[in-house]
Protein backbone atom coordinates (compact mmCIF):
# COMPACT_ATOMS: atom_id res chain seq x y z
CA UNK A 1 0.00 0.00 0.00
CA UNK A 2 2.98 2.50 1.03
CA UNK A 3 4.68 1.86 -2.09
CA UNK A 4 1.63 2.11 -4.54
CA UNK A 5 1.86 5.77 -6.04
CA UNK A 6 0.73 8.44 -4.91
CA UNK A 7 0.37 10.21 -8.26
CA UNK A 8 0.03 8.67 -11.57
CA UNK A 9 0.07 10.90 -14.78
CA UNK A 10 -1.06 8.81 -17.56
CA UNK A 11 -0.53 10.14 -21.39
CA UNK A 12 -1.44 13.52 -20.58
CA UNK A 13 -1.77 15.81 -23.16
CA UNK A 14 -3.01 19.42 -23.10
CA UNK A 15 -4.17 21.31 -26.31
CA UNK A 16 -4.81 24.54 -27.06
CA UNK A 17 -6.75 25.18 -30.36
CA UNK A 18 -4.03 23.62 -32.86
CA UNK A 19 -1.24 24.02 -30.39
CA UNK A 20 0.33 21.29 -28.22
CA UNK A 21 1.27 22.64 -24.61
CA UNK A 22 1.93 19.35 -22.86
CA UNK A 23 1.99 15.97 -24.83
CA UNK A 24 1.68 12.73 -23.48
CA UNK A 25 3.34 12.90 -20.01
CA UNK A 26 3.56 9.93 -18.33
CA UNK A 27 4.59 9.97 -14.50
CA UNK A 28 4.77 8.95 -11.01
CA UNK A 29 5.53 9.79 -7.34
CA UNK A 30 5.67 7.79 -4.94
CA UNK A 31 4.71 8.22 -1.07
CA UNK A 32 7.56 10.41 1.03
CA UNK A 33 9.23 11.23 -2.01
CA UNK A 34 10.55 14.81 -3.25
CA UNK A 35 9.91 14.87 -6.77
CA UNK A 36 11.20 18.06 -8.81
CA UNK A 37 9.33 19.07 -11.78
CA UNK A 38 11.98 21.21 -14.17
CA UNK A 39 11.97 22.78 -17.00
CA UNK A 40 12.61 26.11 -18.66
CA UNK A 41 10.14 28.97 -18.69
CA UNK A 42 7.07 28.08 -20.65
CA UNK A 43 7.77 24.52 -20.59
CA UNK A 44 4.46 23.44 -19.51
CA UNK A 45 5.08 23.37 -15.86
CA UNK A 46 2.89 25.38 -14.56
CA UNK A 47 0.06 24.11 -17.05
CA UNK A 48 0.73 20.08 -15.77
CA UNK A 49 0.63 21.59 -12.23
CA UNK A 50 -2.69 23.30 -13.11
CA UNK A 51 -4.02 19.80 -14.44
CA UNK A 52 -3.09 17.81 -11.67
CA UNK A 53 -5.25 20.15 -9.45
CA UNK A 54 -8.14 20.31 -12.00
CA UNK A 55 -8.07 23.75 -12.73
CA UNK A 56 -7.58 23.27 -16.35
CA UNK A 57 -9.19 20.24 -17.72
CA UNK A 58 -6.68 17.71 -19.73
CA UNK A 59 -7.12 17.19 -23.46
CA UNK A 60 -5.85 13.47 -22.95
CA UNK A 61 -5.04 10.93 -20.76
CA UNK A 62 -5.50 10.92 -17.11
CA UNK A 63 -4.06 11.88 -14.14
CA UNK A 64 -4.91 9.73 -10.76
CA UNK A 65 -4.25 11.14 -7.23
CA UNK A 66 -4.30 8.23 -4.51
CA UNK A 67 -6.34 6.18 -6.86
CA UNK A 68 -8.97 8.26 -7.75
CA UNK A 69 -8.77 10.10 -11.49
CA UNK A 70 -8.81 13.74 -11.15
CA UNK A 71 -11.64 14.10 -14.06
CA UNK A 72 -14.51 11.67 -12.72
CA UNK A 73 -13.48 11.90 -8.63
CA UNK A 74 -12.26 15.04 -8.25
CA UNK A 75 -13.67 15.53 -4.79
CA UNK A 76 -11.96 12.45 -3.32
CA UNK A 77 -8.62 13.11 -6.09
CA UNK A 78 -8.07 16.54 -4.57
CA UNK A 79 -8.68 15.72 -1.07
CA UNK A 80 -5.25 14.17 -0.69
CA UNK A 81 -3.82 17.25 -2.30
CA UNK A 82 -2.16 20.48 -0.70
CA UNK A 83 -1.50 23.23 -3.44
CA UNK A 84 0.03 26.19 -3.74
CA UNK A 85 -0.34 27.42 -7.30
CA UNK A 86 2.22 29.97 -8.25
CA UNK A 87 1.96 32.78 -6.13
CA UNK A 88 0.21 31.98 -2.41
CA UNK A 89 -2.55 34.72 -3.19
CA UNK A 90 -4.39 34.75 0.09
CA UNK A 91 -7.62 36.47 0.79
CA UNK A 92 -5.92 40.43 2.17
CA UNK A 93 -8.69 41.80 4.04
CA UNK A 94 -8.62 39.12 6.26
CA UNK A 95 -6.26 37.95 8.66
CA UNK A 96 -3.42 34.95 8.23
CA UNK A 97 -6.08 33.35 11.21
CA UNK A 98 -9.44 33.55 9.31
CA UNK A 99 -7.47 32.27 6.24
CA UNK A 100 -7.14 29.32 7.52
CA UNK A 101 -10.37 29.19 8.59
CA UNK A 102 -12.12 29.42 5.50
CA UNK A 103 -9.91 26.87 3.91
CA UNK A 104 -10.33 24.26 6.97
CA UNK A 105 -14.29 24.67 6.56
CA UNK A 106 -13.98 23.05 3.22
CA UNK A 107 -12.19 20.19 4.39
CA UNK A 108 -13.33 17.69 6.51
CA UNK A 109 -12.48 17.25 10.59
CA UNK A 110 -9.98 20.32 10.43
CA UNK A 111 -9.98 21.31 14.13
CA UNK A 112 -9.02 24.29 16.03
CA UNK A 113 -5.73 22.57 17.28
CA UNK A 114 -4.79 21.54 14.20
CA UNK A 115 -4.97 24.77 13.31
CA UNK A 116 -3.25 26.32 16.08
CA UNK A 117 -0.37 23.39 15.40
CA UNK A 118 -0.09 24.09 11.93
CA UNK A 119 0.48 27.77 12.88
CA UNK A 120 3.43 26.59 15.03
CA UNK A 121 4.60 24.41 12.51
CA UNK A 122 5.30 27.28 10.04
CA UNK A 123 6.11 30.16 12.39
CA UNK A 124 3.32 32.44 12.25
CA UNK A 125 2.22 32.76 15.87
CA UNK A 126 3.14 36.34 16.48
CA UNK A 127 1.59 37.80 13.41
CA UNK A 128 -1.87 35.20 12.85
CA UNK A 129 -4.12 37.64 13.45
CA UNK A 130 -2.51 40.35 11.56
CA UNK A 131 -4.24 41.33 8.05
CA UNK A 132 -2.69 39.65 5.61
CA UNK A 133 -2.45 42.49 3.43
CA UNK A 134 0.54 43.62 6.43
CA UNK A 135 2.33 40.67 5.42
CA UNK A 136 5.48 40.12 3.78
CA UNK A 137 6.02 37.73 0.79
CA UNK A 138 7.85 35.17 3.14
CA UNK A 139 5.32 35.42 5.38
CA UNK A 140 2.45 34.80 2.50
CA UNK A 141 4.41 31.64 1.63
CA UNK A 142 4.20 30.43 5.40
CA UNK A 143 0.25 30.99 5.36
CA UNK A 144 0.52 29.70 1.83
CA UNK A 145 2.63 26.36 2.93
CA UNK A 146 -0.23 26.60 5.95
CA UNK A 147 -3.10 26.16 4.51
CA UNK A 148 -1.54 23.83 2.45
CA UNK A 149 -0.99 21.17 4.73
CA UNK A 150 -3.98 21.92 7.35
CA UNK A 151 -5.83 18.54 6.13
CA UNK A 152 -2.73 16.54 6.17
CA UNK A 153 -2.42 16.17 2.43
CA UNK A 154 -0.47 12.83 1.34
CA UNK A 155 0.18 14.87 -1.57
CA UNK A 156 1.77 18.49 -1.26
CA UNK A 157 2.24 20.19 -4.95
CA UNK A 158 4.20 23.61 -4.81
CA UNK A 159 4.66 25.53 -7.91
CA UNK A 160 7.84 27.82 -8.03
CA UNK A 161 7.83 27.97 -3.98
CA UNK A 162 11.19 29.52 -3.68
CA UNK A 163 10.42 32.78 -6.10
CA UNK A 164 10.39 35.79 -4.18
CA UNK A 165 11.85 33.86 -0.76
CA UNK A 166 15.37 35.00 0.65
CA UNK A 167 17.94 32.59 0.99
CA UNK A 168 17.23 31.88 5.07
CA UNK A 169 13.28 31.39 4.01
CA UNK A 170 14.22 28.86 0.88
CA UNK A 171 16.62 27.28 3.59
CA UNK A 172 14.06 27.04 6.09
CA UNK A 173 11.18 25.88 3.06
CA UNK A 174 14.12 23.17 2.10
CA UNK A 175 14.60 21.74 5.62
CA UNK A 176 10.88 21.82 6.38
CA UNK A 177 9.73 19.95 2.81
CA UNK A 178 12.30 16.72 3.87
CA UNK A 179 10.89 16.60 7.02
CA UNK A 180 7.59 16.50 6.00
CA UNK A 181 8.31 13.57 3.38
CA UNK A 182 10.65 11.65 5.67
CA UNK A 183 8.50 11.65 9.61
CA UNK A 184 4.65 12.20 7.64
CA UNK A 185 5.50 9.78 4.12
CA UNK A 186 3.97 13.00 2.09
CA UNK A 187 4.70 12.75 -1.34
CA UNK A 188 5.83 16.52 -2.41
CA UNK A 189 6.10 17.80 -6.33
CA UNK A 190 7.98 20.65 -6.55
CA UNK A 191 8.61 22.75 -9.90
CA UNK A 192 10.96 24.95 -10.01
CA UNK A 193 13.59 26.32 -13.13
CA UNK A 194 16.10 27.22 -10.11
CA UNK A 195 18.35 24.13 -10.69
CA UNK A 196 20.59 24.39 -7.75
CA UNK A 197 17.88 24.54 -5.61
CA UNK A 198 15.97 21.37 -7.06
CA UNK A 199 19.35 19.70 -6.38
CA UNK A 200 19.70 20.23 -2.58
CA UNK A 201 15.92 19.53 -2.76
CA UNK A 202 14.39 16.78 -4.44
CA UNK A 203 15.07 12.87 -4.62
CA UNK A 204 13.95 12.42 -8.23
CA UNK A 205 13.81 15.07 -11.15
CA UNK A 206 11.69 14.94 -14.01
CA UNK A 207 12.68 17.56 -16.77
CA UNK A 208 10.42 18.74 -19.08
CA UNK A 209 11.01 21.06 -22.52
CA UNK A 210 8.49 22.06 -25.05
CA UNK A 211 5.61 19.82 -23.07
CA UNK A 212 7.83 16.76 -23.68
CA UNK A 213 9.39 14.56 -20.76
CA UNK A 214 12.87 14.58 -21.78
CA UNK A 215 13.79 13.05 -18.63
CA UNK A 216 13.87 11.30 -14.96
CA UNK A 217 16.78 11.20 -13.05
CA UNK A 218 17.40 10.04 -9.49
CA UNK A 219 19.71 12.60 -7.32
CA UNK A 220 20.04 10.28 -4.29
CA UNK A 221 23.14 7.80 -3.89
CA UNK A 222 24.61 7.90 -7.63
CA UNK A 223 27.82 10.09 -6.99
CA UNK A 224 29.32 7.71 -4.84
CA UNK A 225 29.99 4.56 -6.43
CA UNK A 226 31.69 5.45 -9.68
CA UNK A 227 35.05 4.06 -8.75
CA UNK A 228 34.93 2.36 -12.85
CA UNK A 229 33.38 4.75 -14.29
CA UNK A 230 34.95 7.20 -16.13
CA UNK A 231 36.00 10.77 -14.98
CA UNK A 232 36.60 14.08 -16.05
CA UNK A 233 39.89 15.24 -13.60
CA UNK A 234 41.40 18.41 -13.28
CA UNK A 235 45.03 18.64 -12.50
CA UNK A 236 46.29 21.84 -11.08
CA UNK A 237 50.43 21.57 -11.95
CA UNK A 238 53.10 24.21 -12.66
CA UNK A 239 53.90 23.77 -15.95
CA UNK A 240 50.92 22.46 -18.15
CA UNK A 241 52.49 21.72 -21.51
CA UNK A 242 55.46 19.70 -20.20
CA UNK A 243 52.31 18.28 -17.88
CA UNK A 244 51.07 17.02 -21.31
CA UNK A 245 54.46 15.66 -22.68
CA UNK A 246 54.54 13.33 -19.81
CA UNK A 247 51.33 11.89 -20.29
CA UNK A 248 51.71 11.38 -23.88
CA UNK A 249 49.46 8.54 -25.22
CA UNK A 250 47.57 8.75 -22.32
CA UNK A 251 43.91 9.67 -22.90
CA UNK A 252 42.84 12.86 -24.58
CA UNK A 253 44.03 16.08 -22.42
CA UNK A 254 43.42 19.86 -22.31
CA UNK A 255 45.62 21.86 -21.67
CA UNK A 256 43.18 24.86 -19.20
CA UNK A 257 44.44 27.59 -17.09
CA UNK A 258 47.20 26.60 -14.09
CA UNK A 259 46.27 22.95 -15.49
CA UNK A 260 44.82 20.03 -17.61
CA UNK A 261 41.73 18.42 -17.41
CA UNK A 262 41.91 14.38 -18.81
CA UNK A 263 39.47 11.83 -18.75
CA UNK A 264 40.16 8.74 -17.01
CA UNK A 265 38.95 5.78 -14.49
CA UNK A 266 40.42 5.95 -10.66
CA UNK A 267 43.37 4.08 -11.21
CA UNK A 268 44.77 5.24 -14.74
CA UNK A 269 44.85 8.98 -12.45
CA UNK A 270 46.57 7.66 -9.32
CA UNK A 271 49.14 6.60 -11.83
CA UNK A 272 48.91 9.69 -14.37
CA UNK A 273 49.96 11.68 -10.63
CA UNK A 274 52.82 9.28 -10.27
CA UNK A 275 54.38 10.00 -13.42
CA UNK A 276 54.05 13.90 -13.05
CA UNK A 277 55.88 13.84 -10.20
CA UNK A 278 58.65 11.03 -11.08
CA UNK A 279 58.80 13.59 -14.04
CA UNK A 280 59.46 16.96 -11.53
CA UNK A 281 55.97 18.44 -12.57
CA UNK A 282 54.68 19.94 -9.40
CA UNK A 283 50.93 18.68 -8.85
CA UNK A 284 49.28 21.32 -6.69
CA UNK A 285 45.24 19.75 -6.67
CA UNK A 286 43.90 16.45 -8.68
CA UNK A 287 39.45 17.25 -8.51
CA UNK A 288 36.71 15.88 -10.16
CA UNK A 289 34.37 17.21 -12.02
CA UNK A 290 30.95 16.24 -11.14
CA UNK A 291 28.74 17.35 -13.10
CA UNK A 292 25.83 19.69 -12.05
CA UNK A 293 22.43 19.86 -12.18
CA UNK A 294 22.94 22.68 -14.25
CA UNK A 295 25.08 20.85 -16.47
CA UNK A 296 23.19 17.81 -16.96
CA UNK A 297 19.92 19.86 -17.81
CA UNK A 298 21.79 22.04 -20.03
CA UNK A 299 22.90 18.60 -21.95
CA UNK A 300 19.43 17.64 -22.54
CA UNK A 301 17.72 20.28 -23.08
CA UNK A 302 20.17 21.89 -25.43
CA UNK A 303 20.66 25.05 -23.55
CA UNK A 304 17.56 26.72 -24.39
CA UNK A 305 15.94 29.14 -22.41
CA UNK A 306 13.04 28.98 -23.85
CA UNK A 307 11.07 26.27 -24.89
CA UNK B 1 -17.69 16.11 2.09
CA UNK B 2 -17.73 18.29 4.68
CA UNK B 3 -20.95 20.23 4.92
CA UNK B 4 -22.27 22.39 2.08
CA UNK B 5 -23.17 25.57 5.00
CA UNK B 6 -19.61 25.90 5.93
CA UNK B 7 -19.09 27.00 2.08
CA UNK B 8 -21.83 29.82 2.53
CA UNK B 9 -20.46 30.58 6.04
CA UNK B 10 -17.12 31.68 3.92
CA UNK B 11 -18.75 33.67 1.38
CA UNK B 12 -20.19 35.44 4.28
CA UNK B 13 -17.26 36.00 6.04
CA UNK B 14 -15.46 37.50 2.58
CA UNK B 15 -18.59 39.82 2.36
CA UNK B 16 -19.22 40.97 5.99
CA UNK B 17 -15.47 41.10 6.71
CA UNK B 18 -15.16 44.26 4.31
CA UNK B 19 -15.14 47.46 5.28
CA UNK B 20 -16.76 48.60 2.80
CA UNK B 21 -19.96 45.93 3.17
CA UNK B 22 -20.52 48.28 6.37
CA UNK B 23 -20.12 51.35 4.46
CA UNK B 24 -22.92 50.40 2.08
CA UNK B 25 -24.84 49.70 5.20
CA UNK B 26 -24.35 53.14 6.48
CA UNK B 27 -26.03 54.29 3.19
CA UNK B 28 -28.64 52.06 3.19
CA UNK B 29 -29.48 53.69 6.95
CA UNK B 30 -28.85 57.11 6.15
CA UNK B 31 -30.19 57.82 3.05
CA UNK B 32 -33.42 57.08 4.24
CA UNK B 33 -33.54 59.24 7.07
CA UNK B 34 -31.52 61.79 5.16
CA UNK B 35 -34.41 62.24 2.97
CA UNK B 36 -37.15 62.64 5.63
CA UNK B 37 -35.39 64.90 7.66
CA UNK B 38 -35.07 66.86 4.56
CA UNK B 39 -38.31 66.51 3.37
CA UNK B 40 -39.63 67.42 6.42
CA UNK B 41 -37.92 70.27 7.04
CA UNK B 42 -37.89 71.76 3.16
CA UNK B 43 -41.50 71.06 2.17
CA UNK B 44 -43.88 73.64 2.41
CA UNK B 45 -47.85 72.60 2.48
CA UNK B 46 -46.95 69.14 0.87
CA UNK B 47 -48.58 66.35 2.95
CA UNK B 48 -47.05 62.90 3.20
CA UNK B 49 -48.54 60.37 5.51
CA UNK B 50 -45.71 57.76 6.38
CA UNK B 51 -46.55 55.32 4.11
CA UNK B 52 -46.17 57.58 1.14
CA UNK B 53 -42.47 58.74 1.55
CA UNK B 54 -41.95 55.40 3.18
CA UNK B 55 -42.33 54.06 -0.40
CA UNK B 56 -40.89 57.17 -2.10
CA UNK B 57 -37.60 56.13 -0.41
CA UNK B 58 -37.99 52.45 -1.29
CA UNK B 59 -37.62 53.66 -5.07
CA UNK B 60 -34.26 55.39 -4.02
CA UNK B 61 -33.39 52.74 -1.51
CA UNK B 62 -33.47 49.83 -3.78
CA UNK B 63 -31.55 51.17 -6.58
CA UNK B 64 -29.00 51.33 -4.25
CA UNK B 65 -29.18 48.25 -2.94
CA UNK B 66 -29.12 46.71 -6.29
CA UNK B 67 -25.81 48.49 -7.18
CA UNK B 68 -24.16 47.53 -3.78
CA UNK B 69 -25.40 43.45 -4.12
CA UNK B 70 -24.02 43.91 -8.17
CA UNK B 71 -20.93 45.37 -6.48
CA UNK B 72 -21.08 42.06 -4.26
CA UNK B 73 -21.95 39.73 -7.03
CA UNK B 74 -18.71 41.11 -9.07
CA UNK B 75 -16.36 40.79 -5.94
CA UNK B 76 -17.69 36.98 -5.30
CA UNK B 77 -17.06 35.62 -8.25
CA UNK B 78 -14.51 37.87 -10.32
CA UNK B 79 -12.87 39.60 -7.43
CA UNK B 80 -11.54 36.08 -6.63
CA UNK B 81 -10.41 35.67 -10.20
CA UNK B 82 -8.62 39.14 -10.11
CA UNK B 83 -7.27 38.25 -6.79
CA UNK B 84 -5.92 35.35 -7.62
CA UNK B 85 -7.47 33.34 -4.53
CA UNK B 86 -9.88 31.06 -7.51
CA UNK B 87 -6.35 28.95 -7.58
CA UNK B 88 -7.11 28.11 -3.86
CA UNK B 89 -10.85 27.85 -3.63
CA UNK B 90 -11.29 25.63 -6.76
CA UNK B 91 -8.73 22.88 -5.21
CA UNK B 92 -10.55 21.66 -2.49
CA UNK B 93 -13.04 18.26 -2.39
CA UNK B 94 -16.05 20.37 -3.66
CA UNK B 95 -17.55 20.79 -7.04
CA UNK B 96 -17.49 23.72 -9.20
CA UNK B 97 -21.05 24.04 -8.96
CA UNK B 98 -21.18 23.89 -5.39
CA UNK B 99 -19.01 27.23 -4.82
CA UNK B 100 -20.47 28.97 -7.28
CA UNK B 101 -23.80 28.04 -5.30
CA UNK B 102 -22.39 29.05 -2.45
CA UNK B 103 -21.34 32.18 -3.61
CA UNK B 104 -25.04 32.79 -5.06
CA UNK B 105 -26.60 32.03 -1.90
CA UNK B 106 -24.23 34.30 -0.20
CA UNK B 107 -25.00 37.79 -2.43
CA UNK B 108 -29.03 36.79 -2.36
CA UNK B 109 -28.38 36.73 1.60
CA UNK B 110 -26.78 39.88 1.44
CA UNK B 111 -29.38 41.65 -0.63
CA UNK B 112 -32.09 40.15 1.56
CA UNK B 113 -30.51 41.58 4.10
CA UNK B 114 -30.02 44.86 3.62
CA UNK B 115 -33.18 44.89 1.95
CA UNK B 116 -34.88 44.23 5.67
CA UNK B 117 -32.94 46.61 7.34
CA UNK B 118 -33.87 49.07 4.30
CA UNK B 119 -37.49 48.35 5.12
CA UNK B 120 -36.84 48.63 9.16
CA UNK B 121 -35.17 51.76 8.56
CA UNK B 122 -37.70 53.66 6.14
CA UNK B 123 -40.77 52.80 8.28
CA UNK B 124 -39.17 53.53 11.63
CA UNK B 125 -37.64 57.18 10.61
CA UNK B 126 -40.64 58.04 9.12
CA UNK B 127 -43.27 56.62 11.60
CA UNK B 128 -41.02 58.71 13.87
CA UNK B 129 -41.16 62.34 11.59
CA UNK B 130 -44.63 62.08 10.68
CA UNK B 131 -46.46 59.62 12.93
CA UNK B 132 -48.31 56.26 12.21
CA UNK B 133 -51.54 56.28 9.92
CA UNK B 134 -53.42 53.21 9.89
CA UNK B 135 -55.84 54.58 6.72
CA UNK B 136 -54.70 53.45 3.66
CA UNK B 137 -56.80 56.19 1.78
CA UNK B 138 -54.23 58.22 -0.72
CA UNK B 139 -52.00 55.36 -0.69
CA UNK B 140 -53.51 52.45 -2.41
CA UNK B 141 -54.89 53.62 -5.52
CA UNK B 142 -58.45 52.60 -6.39
CA UNK B 143 -57.94 50.24 -9.24
CA UNK B 144 -55.21 48.97 -7.35
CA UNK B 145 -55.99 44.83 -6.65
CA UNK B 146 -55.20 45.80 -3.33
CA UNK B 147 -57.59 47.92 -2.37
CA UNK B 148 -59.36 47.58 1.06
CA UNK B 149 -56.54 45.89 2.28
CA UNK B 150 -54.30 47.45 4.91
CA UNK B 151 -51.07 49.73 4.67
CA UNK B 152 -48.83 46.98 5.53
CA UNK B 153 -49.82 44.91 2.80
CA UNK B 154 -49.22 47.14 0.22
CA UNK B 155 -45.59 48.15 1.44
CA UNK B 156 -45.13 44.69 2.36
CA UNK B 157 -46.01 43.79 -1.33
CA UNK B 158 -44.36 46.59 -2.74
CA UNK B 159 -41.09 45.58 -1.20
CA UNK B 160 -41.32 42.24 -2.38
CA UNK B 161 -41.87 43.73 -6.11
CA UNK B 162 -38.95 45.26 -5.77
CA UNK B 163 -36.58 42.43 -4.18
CA UNK B 164 -37.37 40.13 -7.15
CA UNK B 165 -36.86 42.46 -9.54
CA UNK B 166 -33.30 42.91 -7.50
CA UNK B 167 -32.75 39.30 -7.54
CA UNK B 168 -33.07 39.41 -11.29
CA UNK B 169 -30.44 42.09 -11.67
CA UNK B 170 -27.98 40.68 -9.08
CA UNK B 171 -28.25 37.28 -11.02
CA UNK B 172 -27.51 39.10 -14.39
CA UNK B 173 -24.40 40.79 -13.02
CA UNK B 174 -23.43 37.22 -11.36
CA UNK B 175 -23.56 35.91 -14.69
CA UNK B 176 -21.27 38.86 -16.16
CA UNK B 177 -18.89 38.42 -13.38
CA UNK B 178 -18.87 34.52 -13.95
CA UNK B 179 -18.46 34.95 -17.79
CA UNK B 180 -16.15 37.97 -18.43
CA UNK B 181 -14.47 37.08 -15.37
CA UNK B 182 -14.43 41.53 -15.17
CA UNK B 183 -16.61 42.99 -11.88
CA UNK B 184 -15.92 46.69 -13.64
CA UNK B 185 -17.67 44.97 -17.01
CA UNK B 186 -20.60 43.31 -14.87
CA UNK B 187 -20.90 45.84 -12.13
CA UNK B 188 -21.21 48.47 -15.48
CA UNK B 189 -23.66 46.62 -17.27
CA UNK B 190 -25.61 45.78 -14.30
CA UNK B 191 -26.34 49.18 -13.23
CA UNK B 192 -27.19 49.65 -16.97
CA UNK B 193 -30.13 47.18 -16.91
CA UNK B 194 -30.72 48.68 -13.71
CA UNK B 195 -31.34 52.26 -14.89
CA UNK B 196 -32.64 52.08 -18.69
CA UNK B 197 -35.41 50.01 -18.10
CA UNK B 198 -37.16 53.48 -18.41
CA UNK B 199 -35.81 54.64 -21.69
CA UNK B 200 -36.03 50.69 -22.92
CA UNK B 201 -39.61 50.85 -22.44
CA UNK B 202 -39.90 53.78 -24.05
CA UNK B 203 -37.93 52.34 -27.00
CA UNK B 204 -40.61 49.23 -27.36
CA UNK B 205 -43.53 51.10 -26.90
CA UNK B 206 -42.68 52.45 -30.09
CA UNK B 207 -41.54 49.32 -31.97
CA UNK B 208 -44.92 48.30 -31.01
CA UNK B 209 -44.57 44.62 -31.98
CA UNK B 210 -46.12 41.74 -29.87
CA UNK B 211 -42.61 40.41 -28.78
CA UNK B 212 -42.16 43.46 -26.90
CA UNK B 213 -44.03 41.14 -24.22
CA UNK B 214 -40.89 39.49 -23.51
CA UNK B 215 -38.38 41.72 -23.46
CA UNK B 216 -36.87 42.06 -19.88
CA UNK B 217 -36.70 45.59 -18.89
CA UNK B 218 -40.40 46.39 -18.25
CA UNK B 219 -40.74 43.49 -16.21
CA UNK B 220 -38.67 44.73 -14.05
CA UNK B 221 -40.81 47.32 -12.67
CA UNK B 222 -43.49 44.56 -11.20
CA UNK B 223 -44.69 47.89 -8.48
CA UNK B 224 -47.17 49.17 -11.46
CA UNK B 225 -49.33 46.38 -11.19
CA UNK B 226 -50.00 47.25 -7.65
CA UNK B 227 -50.99 50.65 -8.78
CA UNK B 228 -53.61 48.78 -11.17
CA UNK B 229 -51.40 49.14 -14.08
CA UNK B 230 -49.26 46.78 -16.35
CA UNK B 231 -45.50 47.72 -17.18
CA UNK B 232 -45.37 46.71 -20.72
CA UNK B 233 -46.56 49.54 -23.00
CA UNK B 234 -49.64 48.89 -25.33
CA UNK B 235 -49.71 44.92 -24.31
CA UNK B 236 -51.40 44.58 -20.88
CA UNK B 237 -49.79 41.39 -19.21
CA UNK B 238 -50.94 40.09 -15.51
CA UNK B 239 -48.64 40.10 -12.60
CA UNK B 240 -48.38 35.79 -13.27
CA UNK B 241 -46.95 36.47 -17.02
CA UNK B 242 -44.36 38.59 -15.48
CA UNK B 243 -43.12 36.73 -12.79
CA UNK B 244 -43.11 33.84 -15.22
CA UNK B 245 -40.73 36.19 -17.76
CA UNK B 246 -38.74 36.98 -14.79
CA UNK B 247 -38.06 33.42 -13.61
CA UNK B 248 -37.52 32.43 -17.29
CA UNK B 249 -34.53 35.20 -18.01
CA UNK B 250 -33.42 34.22 -14.37
CA UNK B 251 -32.64 30.44 -15.26
CA UNK B 252 -30.89 31.76 -18.36
CA UNK B 253 -28.60 33.65 -16.75
CA UNK B 254 -28.05 31.14 -13.80
CA UNK B 255 -27.62 28.54 -16.49
CA UNK B 256 -24.72 30.60 -18.76
CA UNK B 257 -23.11 31.34 -15.14
CA UNK B 258 -22.98 28.01 -14.32
CA UNK B 259 -21.58 26.80 -17.61
CA UNK B 260 -19.21 29.36 -17.70
CA UNK B 261 -17.90 28.70 -14.46
CA UNK B 262 -17.54 24.66 -14.77
CA UNK B 263 -16.07 24.31 -17.52
CA UNK B 264 -13.78 27.11 -18.71
CA UNK B 265 -10.08 26.64 -17.46
CA UNK B 266 -8.36 28.47 -14.86
CA UNK B 267 -5.20 29.89 -16.31
CA UNK B 268 -3.33 32.84 -16.01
Amino acid sequence: MSQAPVVRLQNVSKRIGSRTIIDRLTLEVNPGEVFGFLGPNGSGKTTTIRMMVGLITMSGGDISIAGHSVKSAFPQAVSHVGAIVENPEMYKFLTGYQNLVHFARMNRGITKQRIDEVIELVGLQGRIHDKVKKYSLGMRQRLGVAQAILHRPSLLILDEPTNGLDPAGIRELRDYLRRLSREEGTAVFVSSHLLSEMELMCDRVAIIQKGQLIDIRSLRGETAETSQAMEEVLFEVDHPDAAIGVLEGRGAANVVEGGFTVTADRETIADLNRRLVMAGVRVYAIRTKIKSLEDQFLEVTGGETVG
Amino acid sequence: MANFWNLVRNENMKIYRRIATWIMMGFVVLVPVLLTVLFSIFSQGEKLNNWEMMLLESQILFQLITIFAVVKAAESVAGEFTMGTIKLLLIRPWSRSSILLSKFISVVLFALFFSVVGFAVTWLINVVVFGYVSDPAGLIPPNSPLTGSSPWAYALMSYLDQFIALVVVVTFGFMLSSAFRSSGLAIGLSIFLLLSGSIVSGLLAIADKPWVKYVLFPHLRLTSYLDGGSPVPNYPTTFAFSLGVLAVYFIIFNIVSWTVFTKRDVAG
